[in-house]
């Protein structure tokens, strides 16, 4: 494992992962595009991005699952990896989306397994199997086959023998997906204790909430390329010029007067019964919608704007890609 | 480094025999199939107790090392437990050396089991001490040649271990019936002996001869170099050919679905 010394500790700005021109071939298909990132030490940073946008194989491929294609290049704290990644793979704890774990081995024997590939004492797998497994509230199914347990059960299994060899970079594909909120909660809570404790998290998921409230930095990949690459708030703050405005009507509407306030704005009912519509001037909208309801007798109560959600900037960053790409191909 | 590596061979092989030693596919052809054969070729035929001594050990070697190593890769891809263990630090020929080594011990067990089972029970002789080592140290042989062949056919990356089973057995038979298991060699045409010598199981029948009648068709030395060779070639054969198809495992079997929604998500 890359020994880091107190004095790179004390830097806040230390690279942890350097990823330059990743690409990834499937036949005819680039599944990675000539993808380059930086992760520093400590971040939590997400990588965003529709089915099929390459989160995956771009882990895979940082992870040495995949041999690097031409002249892609990764450093790890420094350190250039792409010549001898078995090496430096002690490095990374990793999280599938999936659980991975050997389905007819207890949990205890995983993680005896896991550990003895990561050349830990039997001593020592045993001392910090048994704190991971107090943590993650396990040690009552220590004996049980990992194929019997639930899915929250196993992706915690999968979290212990993610940290099991201490690794300085934990990387989660999609770890909250399909389990329980309690489940959720309490790898949400875990991610950020294990940020507190200095390391550096890679985590794709599709979960805009879940990156907005854990994630410092977020990549947001669609057709195997990196389409953006900024904080939350940074994102959001690039498209808060576009808002959300809810409105409820009280009482029944006419015809006539529907069809005058539909000039103004998209009468579409949320199922709370707001009629929503996005707005890119909410002043001038909402004082045009206030004037012409009440030259119209339509009562207008409940009036809300709604702030950017991170959901909003990702369908419009990918639905821009999209639109940049077909007109490209118009052209 | 070398003692690391070590460990982590070992800790691979145990898991590969804990987990698939009772796999279906590793039962039915390891020990079923040459139980059956075996009872098929002896009932209502006089046959020597030698040369079915002889029989049993060569199929039963062969076949009990040929049930693990084609099964592990393709339950482990579906299982997606091959992705943890290439995500760790393991290298490509631990994982290939981890496998050849429970399928050659557990064919080693089992067959050395059935062998003083003979001895003790029905007892077969041997012409001195020392054939009885050159038996096993041929039993040995085959038993990691026959882990490299299953291991070959894995080579395929499906994660069906029905459809490894199935090229398994259409190289496992006509291997079995063109080796002097069934006839030997002394009796058989010139053109066929000349055929014979494309199965490895025919220099283990004539080592074995050697070892119980001593009235063997080759020299011994050139039995044991014959099964060197088709060991030495395996190996490279395996090495070329897993080390092309590994990634395949993850991307064109594991992931078929992901790279049809990659493929639709382009358009």
């Amino acid at each position: 494992m890359i020994e880091i010394s107190q004095n790179q500790n004390l830097t806040t700005e230390l690279v942890a992962i350097k990823v330059l021109n990743l690409i990834k071939r499937f036949g005819s298909l680039v599944a990675v595009n000539d993808v380059s990132f930086e992760i520093n030490q400590g971040e939590i940073v997400g990588i965003l991005g529709p089915n099929g946008a390459g989160k995956t194989t771009t882990i895979r491929l940082l992870t040495s699952v995949f041999q690097l294609e031409n002249n892609a290049k990764i450093e790890i704290f420094g350190d250039d990896i792409t010549h001898n990644p078995t090496k430096y793979k002690k490095n990374f704890g990793i999280v599938p989306e999936i659980s991975n774990a050997f389905s007819d081995y207890s949990v205890w024997q995983n993680l005896m397994f896991s550990g003895g590939i990561y050349g830990i004492s039997k001593d020592e797998i045993e001392k910090r199997s048994k704190k991971l497994l107090t943590q993650f509230n396990l040690i009552d199914k220590v004996y049980s086959k990992t194929k019997t347990l639930s899915k929250g059960l196993k992706q915690r299994l999968n979290l212990c023998l993610a940290l099991l060899h201490d690794p300085p970079i934990l990387i989660l594909d999609e770890p909250t997906s399909g389990l329980d909120p309690i489940s959720v909660n309490l790898m949400r809570n875990q991610i950020l204790k294990l940020k507190e404790e200095g390391k550096t998290i890679l985590i794709t998921t599709h979960d805009m909430r879940e990156a907005q409230n854990m994630c410092d930095r977020i990549l947001i990949m669609n057709k195997g390329k990196i389409i953006a690459d900024e904080s939350p708030d940074t994102l959001r703050e690039q498209f808060k010029s576009t808002s959300t405005i809810l409105f409820k009507i009280d009482g029944v509407i006419s015809t006539e007067q529907e069809r005058i306030l539909s000039k103004i704005v998209n009468l579409v009912k949320d199922k709370n019964g707001y009629h929503v519509f996005s707005s890119t001037n909410a002043l001038k909208d909402i004082s045009n919608l206030y004037q012409t309801s009440k030259e119209n007798n339509i009562k207008i109560s409940d009036l809300k704007i709604k702030e950017t959600s991170l959901e909003e900037v990702f369908i419009h960053l990918i639905k821009d890609d999209l639109a940049f790409e077909e007109g490209v191909a118009n052209k | 480094m070398i003692q690391d590596s070590l460990t982590r061979i070992w800790l691979l092989s145990k898991k590969n025999i804990i987990l698939y030693i009772k796999k279906g596919p590793v039962l039915i052809f390891g020990l079923m199939f040459p139980f059956f054969m075996t009872l098929s070729w002896v009932i209502g035929r006089e046959i020597s107790l030698n040369l079915v001594f002889i029989g049993i050990i060569a199929m039963t070697s062969f076949f009990t090392a040929t049930a693990i190593s084609p099964v592990v890769l393709p339950i482990e891809t579906r299982e997606k437990s091959l992705e943890r263990i290439l995500s760790s630090p393991i290298s490509l020929n631990e994982i290939l050396i981890g496998i050849i080594l429970a399928s050659t011990l557990y064919s080693l067990f089992i067959t050395s089991i059935i062998t003083i089972i003979f001895i003790l029970i029905f007892s077969v002789g041997f012409n001195s001490l020392i054939t009885i080592f050159v038996m096993f140290f041929g039993i040995g042989l085959m038993s990691i040649l026959g882990s490299l062949l299953g291991l070959l056919v894995a080579a395929h990356p499906t994660d069906m271990t029905s459809d490894v089973m199935i090229i398994m057995n259409l190289i496992k038979f006509p291997l079995l019936f063109i080796s002097g298991v069934f006839v030997p060699l002394q009796t058989m045409p010139f053109n066929l002996v000349f055929i014979s010598f494309l199965s490895p199981i025919t220099f283990l029948t004539d080592l074995l001869r050697f070892c119980v009648e001593g009235n063997n068709f080759f020299m011994v030395q050139f039995d044991i170099l014959m099964l060197i060779i088709w060991i030495i070639s395996l190996s490279i054969v395996n090495y070329i050919l897993h080390k092309k198809t590994m990634p395949k495992r993850l991307s064109e079997t594991g992931s078929k679905k992901k790279i049809m929604m990659m493929k639709k998500n382009m358009r």
